[in-house]
């Protein structure tokens, strides 16, 4: 674990490093660019009794200019343009505005983000512990049904359909259709959470843009477990840890010795379904129970990659909804305005996030793996 | 009565039915072609020709980003998963902590704002004249995100060298006197992890298009000062951050007020509900075409 928490802690005072160097070779350029803009035009701008909105002082400045300089008249007229521009720049670029707010690094920024920060750590924490727990109650469940030979709804509607009945009661027709209505049902549904599962962050986002309020944390964490397919990649890689844990010789030891390895529901010598929606999934006296934790434990490390995706859909969201307020919006809207300097400072908040989810995998990984004595 | 049945066809329709039924990731991608299919032909009748050029041109623009993708990210995983097999096996710990070290870092970093600083970058030298043709942008863009998902493929090859490592045909090649880089990139990776590199290129693809879109989608939004000038080629994600596009996403909430509504969606709001629909089932087929590849080979 030192090792790690070293690595870790190096990856970090890099990172930092690095950014820092950029902060300051952005800070540099955009202060010499800045001079190198005001340096033809800001000697005449400073000079008080000229005011280059007026068409008189302009006339006049020119032609002082031309009396002055008279073997220059092409310099004179690229001197007043450059002056047109910078003060055209003056309402137009937000880095010369003045009362357009503050720009770059400073104590107002660094007091409005953390509160964005927080809240943001907050979903993302949220997220991942629901996420984590989902996956894997579906993955088991999936394979509690694989395992007992289930067919998909639609499979079994189309057996269903290939052993036409020819029922002369009605009661029997009854039972035939309603059987083949509920099973396509049950695909229709099935299909549409899939769908749903599926779609972008901002495709549902701005469904219900409308229809419901779509700034609020509550609605973050839903969309963040609920879109972008995180639920069911996820799930799904659970779920093939179950499959190559099942397959390994150890399971068929297990059985031979009598430990419980009946794939049905709430029976005795089965899987309580109790047991599937707990947090800490325990169950006892029955093969499944080691291959859940075995699982589990393989699938600690899967959990630093789906931290990665959930900023990756949990940032999508913000920045393609326009929730303003939030740290993905707020970092966004940073980029538009070049203020690199924000920017950097915003995603290495970011990085640091992913930095303590991975420490603490690794820590929870290393806990585990002393428990059952794989290392030292 | 004779029967009038060729009994190759017969037995080739036959064949196709086995395959379907018993090979997922098959019945899978017919389903994604038919699907795609029978949209194209309702998007031929409800939309307008002009719109219906813009969705292609997007799908196509999408599809060729996706595939570029797999290719960059084969390359870049299969490389750096080698090369750190060389190193380590070559004594050399101090490039390999390094390159390792940095290959974590790049994991650190959420793809979404590995790729938006490399756009920031890419827009950047795009004002400044470099990448002017549609192609290159495609090309360059599928490049920003392999760089953030070609670690997946590397750590894939890492895994499928060190289990043959294992194994005994790697020490009995190397007492036939057969080259270490050989077994490694032939024997290994090309004949024996061929269905392994299969699924994770499927897994790249669907991965390149949700990021592809995003990106597109809020690049669109937000950073349109820049991006505008230059022209970015269209993607399913621009079309879709387009206004009538959103205007089309935002009428699926009349129908929870008004569901006889639900039929103008597929007519009225087709632009935008098409696209969100192509994104979607694409996502959702690439997913079922893995899963099958991984049950059918037993990954």
């Amino acid at each position: 674990m030192g090792r790690k928490l070293a690595e870790h802690i190096g990856s970090i005072l890099v990172v930092a490093l690095v950014f820092a160097l950029l902060i300051v070779l952005f800070q540099a350029h955009q202060s010499s660019e800045q001079r190198a803009r005001l340096d033809p035009v800001g000697p005449y701008l400073s000079l008080q009794f000229l005011d280059f909105g007026n068409p008189l002082h302009r006339s006049l400045f020119k032609e002082t200019l031309n009396a002055f300089r008279p073997d220059s008249a092409q310099a004179n007229d690229a001197l007043l343009q450059a002056i047109d521009r910078y003060r055209e720049l003056q309402f137009t670029d937000p880095s010369l505005k003045t009362g357009g707010g503050e720009r770059g690094l400073s104590w107002n920024t660094a007091a409005r983000l953390p509160g964005m920060y927080g809240s943001f750590i907050v979903v993302y924490a949220v997220v991942l512990l629901l996420t984590s727990y989902a996956a894997r109650t579906v993955a088991v469940y999936r394979f509690v049904t694989a395992k007992q030979h289930r067919e998909s709804a639609l499979r079994e509607l189309w057996a269903h359909l290939t052993v036409f009945r020819r029922e002369t009661h009605w009661v029997g027709r009854v039972r035939y259709f309603g059987r083949a209505g509920t099973l396509l049902a049950r695909a229709i549904v099935k299909g549409f959470t899939y769908l749903v599962l599926f779609s972008p962050a901002y495709v549902i986002g701005y469904a219900l843009k409308t229809s419901l309020e779509t700034d609020t944390s509550l609605f973050m964490i839903l969309l963040g477990l609920l879109s972008n397919g995180l639920l069911l990649t996820y799930a799904n890689k659970f779920y093939t840890l179950l499959v190559t844990e099942s397959r390994k010789g150890y399971v068929e030891t297990a059985l031979v010795k009598g430990l419980g390895g009946q794939w049905i529901w709430n029976q005795p010598g089965g899987i309580r379904t109790a047991s599937l929606i707990r947090i800490e999934k325990r169950f006892p006296s029955h093969v499944l129970d080691h291959i859940y934790l075995n699982a589990r434990n393989q699938y600690l490390s899967t959990m630093k990659e789906q931290g990665s995706f959930l900023i990756t859909g949990l940032i999508i969201a913000e920045m393609a909804l326009n929730i303003q307020g939030h740290f993905g919006y707020e970092l966004l809207q940073q980029i538009l305005n070049k203020q690199y300097d924000v920017s950097l400072v915003m995603i290495f908040g970011i990085f640091l996030v992913l930095k303590a989810t991975e420490i603490l995998v690794d820590w929870q990984w290393f806990r585990e793996s002393r428990k059952y004595g794989n290392i030292d | 009565m004779a029967t009038l049945t060729n009994p190759l066809s017969n037995s080739a329709s036959r064949r196709l039915v086995r395959v379907v039924t018993t090979e997922k990731h098959i019945l899978w991608i017919i389903v994604w072609v038919a699907g795609m299919g029978l949209f194209w032909g309702w998007a031929k009748m409800f939309l307008n020709s002009l719109g219906l050029l813009e969705l292609q041109l997007a799908f196509l623009n999408s599809m060729i980003g996706g595939v570029m993708v797999i290719v960059f990210s084969l390359g870049l995983g299969w490389a750096t998963g080698v090369c750190l097999y060389g190193l380590e096996r070559s004594g050399n710990k101090t490039a390999y902590l390094t390159l390792n070290f940095l290959l974590n870092i790049i994991r650190s970093v959420p793809q979404i704002v590995g790729i938006l600083l490399g756009y920031v970058v890419v827009t950047h030298l795009m004002l400044g004249g470099a990448f002017q043709t549609p192609s290159q942008q495609i090309l360059v863009t599928a490049f920003l995100i392999s760089l953030v998902v070609f670690l997946e493929v590397s750590d894939m090859i890492r895994e499928r060298i060190a289990y043959h490592r294992g194994l005994d045909f790697y020490d009995a090649m190397l007492c036939c006197g057969i080259p270490e880089w050989r077994i490694v990139n032939v024997e290994i990776l090309k004949k024996n992890s061929l269905a392994h590199l299969v699924q994770k290129a499927v897994g790249v693809f669907g991965m390149a298009i949700f990021l592809q879109c995003s990106i597109d989608f809020i690049v669109s939004v937000g950073l349109t000062m820049e991006v505008s000038s230059t022209n970015f080629p269209v993607t399913l994600g621009s079309l879709l951050a387009r206004m009538d596009s959103k205007q089309d996403i935002l009428a699926i909430s009349t129908v929870f007020a008004d569901i006889t509504y639900v039929k103008q969606l597929f007519i009225r709001h087709l632009q935008g509900i098409g696209v969100a629909w192509t994104i979607v089932y694409t996502l959702f087929c690439n997913y079922k075409i893995a899963n099958g590849l991984v049950s059918h080979y037993r990954l």
